[in-house]
């Protein structure tokens, strides 16, 4: 609200500024290079108290908003009798629970085998990341590290290990057509390969085991991931889990190497998953094996994203800043001011350019203060509340996806008051720029968790809201489905190509901006 | 849209007069706003922005969202009025800017002078500003609904008739949100005047609110938030089905966005009465 006098005030000192730059005292031709413009914005950004007031509104609503959203944030753990999940060496949780028969390996040696599958059991049609293949693994306890070279159903010949670790062998290979696999320990070194005849063979991976200790497992797996079904209306989504198993067989198997006398025997990797019900089974004729099993091994990842979360008060907080942005210009246009602006730097492009650098810069500083104090207050709260290792990653300001994340706010909230400088320079209304910057970003961050998945998601891409996905931190892994859901501040898109949605939006609408401007009277 | 009366006359007597002159201050707003060629853009921008993103969310629900189109549980009614999001920003600007931009120029002092009565004042601009909006919003969701009605039909989505009291009920409350959203927003511009300050208050009130509501995580509070945010509580009014699923009933809902519409008012009347300009 602005009192009379104020606006006197601030009349005067606009006054004061136009002489100041239209003065005689300082020479014309200084008046033009880059730096003194950028000097003139800056003084002009400076001297408005109620910009800086605004701004700081900015940080502090960024701040509160994150704290408050944290503080009222609860984990609920669905199935208390599930056993406890096995971790990574990063703490972070796994899947690890297949139908594996096996044998115990000394030392150096090979198993070879001819698989035909893996097909459907329950249901018919198996998931695509349904596998069967070949595991060397150091223990039988879930979370040890392995080796595993299968078929899927659907993206043929893989290698993985690790658990995050996935390698792409032939596509072609299918569950249809019988497919040979040998994997070859040496060492610490397991490495696989594959052919289509049993003669040919290619290489496919190496995997180094981390202890390799001398006895190890080596046999046949199944595994079938769990099916998510998800059913979203109304702004309700009901997610679950639904068990799935496979089966295949295994001929021409052979072990190579130390293998102990004791024969062929079958577990089921972390007990029997309680979403898949029955046990998997293991049966012999002549020199078929079949297998039947369902699970998987894998990163288990979760849904919440802990460092959004933490950062999300910048959806709200990206108005007050967007808000300087425009006034940044349009206050120019409603004072008369913008044509001493442009008496003293003719350049109209450059005198954006120059206004761009010093608001992109401004809210640069802005939005990484309040990202940083966001993070900073709000992860505390969020542990205390229950987001801990294993089910939620241990995140410290130093993680590369955090500092991503938090350095893209800054970057998220600068580009935005760049597109609202850019949007007031077009339009030079300041109640049509602001409310466009809220309609444009907001109003689809308030929509995507109501709309059909699939108009969200392209919201997502591609609107200037694609900004956001800069905030995330959650790895992704190719071979592991997962529900990437708007209600879970999941982008269909990278970190860093949606930033560049946003970056090509800001660049146009600047370009536009100097374009109108050159064109049109002041 | 029907112009007001002419404009004041030589009237006989005094009762007639005075008839005459409200009549006449209601001109001078229309003239004012009719005057302004931004007044049309924005609200050709209500009619466009309501239809085009209602055709775009109707045109969506074909692919992935129902398996099957005729068991689908999406409320169509609903969707087909999503766009009221976008429109509703063209009319907050319109509403704002009918007060704000008098302060911004001081024609607010010409204003005054020739209406003293600063309430008649405030009125005559929220009779011509509402019945802008209300032709505006009309139009749009008349349009919004029989385009959506074609996508939809043609992906063979049953679709209940125009004339079943929640279709209408979603119809006319959907206009009758957009005139209430107006006076908000130039109960706004009357108390706050400036411009960049009043937009951005109403527009934290109405876009702000929601999503805040979708932040919070405490589902008490969430559940509290969308009951008392104008716009999602006064959007409940679109809903056609399922409506125990509501945070809030849809007339308690425009109720309580005509709570907010009055509180608006009444502050825009009571710095208009007491305040200098």
């Amino acid at each position: 609200m602005t009192l009379p006098e104020t606006r006197d005030r601030d009349r005067d000192r606009d006054r004061d500024r136009d002489r100041a730059g239209a003065g005689p005292a300082s020479p014309p031709a200084a008046r033009d290079g880059f730096p003194q413009l950028l000097h003139a914005e800056w003084t002009k950004l400076r001297t408005v108290p109620r910009w800086g007031l605004t701004l700081l509104g900015g940080i502090a609503l960024t701040v509160l908003i994150s704290f408050f959203s944290a503080a009222g944030s609860s984990v609920e753990i669905a199935d208390q009798d599930r056993p406890p999940v096995p971790a990574g060496r990063e703490g972070q949780q796994l899947v690890d629970s297949v139908g594996f028969a096996h044998r115990a390996l000394h030392g150096d040696g090979s198993i070879t085998a001819r698989v035909s599958g893996p097909a459907g059991v329950e249901p018919e049609q198996a998931p695509e990341w349904a596998k069967a293949g070949l595991l060397i693994r150091e223990s039988l306890t879930p979370g040890a590290d392995y080796a595993a070279l299968m078929v899927t159903a659907g993206h043929g010949v893989r290698m993985q290990s690790e658990f995050a670790r996935d390698v792409p062998g032939s596509a072609a290979a299918s569950p249809d057509t019988p497919h040979w696999l040998r994997l070859t320990r040496t060492g610490s070194t397991v490495t696989g390969y594959e052919s289509a005849d049993g003669e040919e063979w290619s290489e496919v991976g190496t995997v180094r085991l981390a202890d390799a200790p001398e006895e190890l497992s080596v046999g046949l797996f199944v595994g079938s991931p769990d099916i998510t079904r998800m059913e979203r209306a109304f702004g309700n989504v009901t997610v679950g889990q639904l068990g799935s198993s496979a089966t295949a067989d295994f001929d021409e198997v052979s072990i190579e190497g130390g293998v102990t006398a004791r024969d062929w025997r079958h577990t089921d990797i972390g007990g029997v998953s309680p979403s898949a019900g029955d046990p998997g089974e293991f049966r012999r004729s002549g020199s078929v094996f079949t297998l039947t099993g369902s699970g998987d091994i894998g990163p288990a990842p979760t849904d919440t994203d802990l460092a959004a979360t933490a950062l999300n008060g910048s959806q709200l907080g990206l108005v007050l800043i967007a808000a300087v942005g425009v006034l940044f210009i349009t206050a120019e246009y409603r004072r008369g001011m913008i044509r001493t602006t442009f008496t003293a730097g003719p350049r109209r492009g450059r005198v954006l350019a120059a206004k761009a650098v010093v608001i992109g810069a401004v809210a640069f500083a802005a939005g990484l203060v309040a990202a940083l104090v966001s993070f900073l207050l709000a992860m505390p709260v969020l542990r205390d509340n229950g987001h801990v290792p294993p089910m939620f990653p241990e995140l410290a300001l130093g993680d590369a996806a955090v500092l991503r994340a938090v350095l893209g706010t800054g970057l998220l909230l600068a580009l935005i008051a760049v597109l609202a400088l850019g949007l007031g320079a077009l339009t030079r209304s300041t109640a049509v720029s602001i409310t466009a910057v809220v309609v444009v970003f907001v109003l689809p961050l308030i929509l995507v968790s109501t709309l059909p998945l699939e108009l969200s998601q392209w919201l997502q891409r591609l609107t200037p809201m694609a900004g956001f996905a800069v905030q995330q931190t959650l790895p992704r892994y190719g071979h592991v489905e997962r529900l990437c859901l708007p209600e879970n501040a999941c982008y269909p898109q990278g970190p860093w190509t949606g930033l560049t949605t946003l970056l090509l939006y800001t660049a146009a609408v600047l370009a536009l901006a100097a374009w109108r401007l050159r064109k049109r009277d002041a | 849209m029907s112009g007001p009366g002419p404009g004041p006359g030589p009237g006989p007597g005094p009762g007639a007069r005075a008839g005459a002159r409200r009549l006449g201050t209601v001109h001078a707003e229309w003239t004012k706003l009719r005057t302004l060629t931004s007044t049309w853009w924005l609200l050709s921008a209500v009619v466009g922005l309501t239809v085009a993103a209602g055709v775009a969310v109707s045109g969506s629900l074909t692919a992935g969202a129902c398996p099957v189109p005729a068991e689908c549980h999406e409320d169509t009614v609903r969707i087909g009025l999503t766009g009221i999001w976008l429109g509703q920003g063209a009319v907050i600007v319109l509403a704002v800017l009918a007060v704000s931009g008098e302060y911004g120029t001081g024609t607010i002092r010409a204003a005054l002078a020739a209406e003293p009565r600063r309430l008649r004042l405030l009125a005559a601009k929220a009779l011509v500003v509402g019945a802008l909006t209300a032709a505006a919003g009309a139009a749009a969701v008349a349009g919004a609904l029989l385009a959506g009605r074609r996508v939809l039909a043609a992906d063979g989505f049953p679709l209940p008739a125009l004339t079943e009291g929640p279709v209408l009920r979603a119809a006319a409350g959907t206009v009758l949100y957009l005139v209430l959203t107006a006076l908000l927003a130039l109960g706004a511009g009357a108390a706050l005047r400036d411009t960049a300050t009043a937009v951005t208050a109403v527009l934290a009130v109405c876009y702000l609110l929601p999503l805040l509501a979708g932040l919070v995580s405490e589902p008490e509070w969430q559940e509290r938030l969308l009951r008392l945010a104008p716009s999602t509580a006064g959007l409940a009014v679109q809903a056609t089905a399922n409506l125990d699923g509501l945070p809030i009933g849809p007339w308690p809902g425009l109720a309580v966005l005509t709570a907010w519409t009055a509180a608006a008012l009444a502050a825009g009347a009571a710095v208009l009465c007491t305040r200098d300009v």
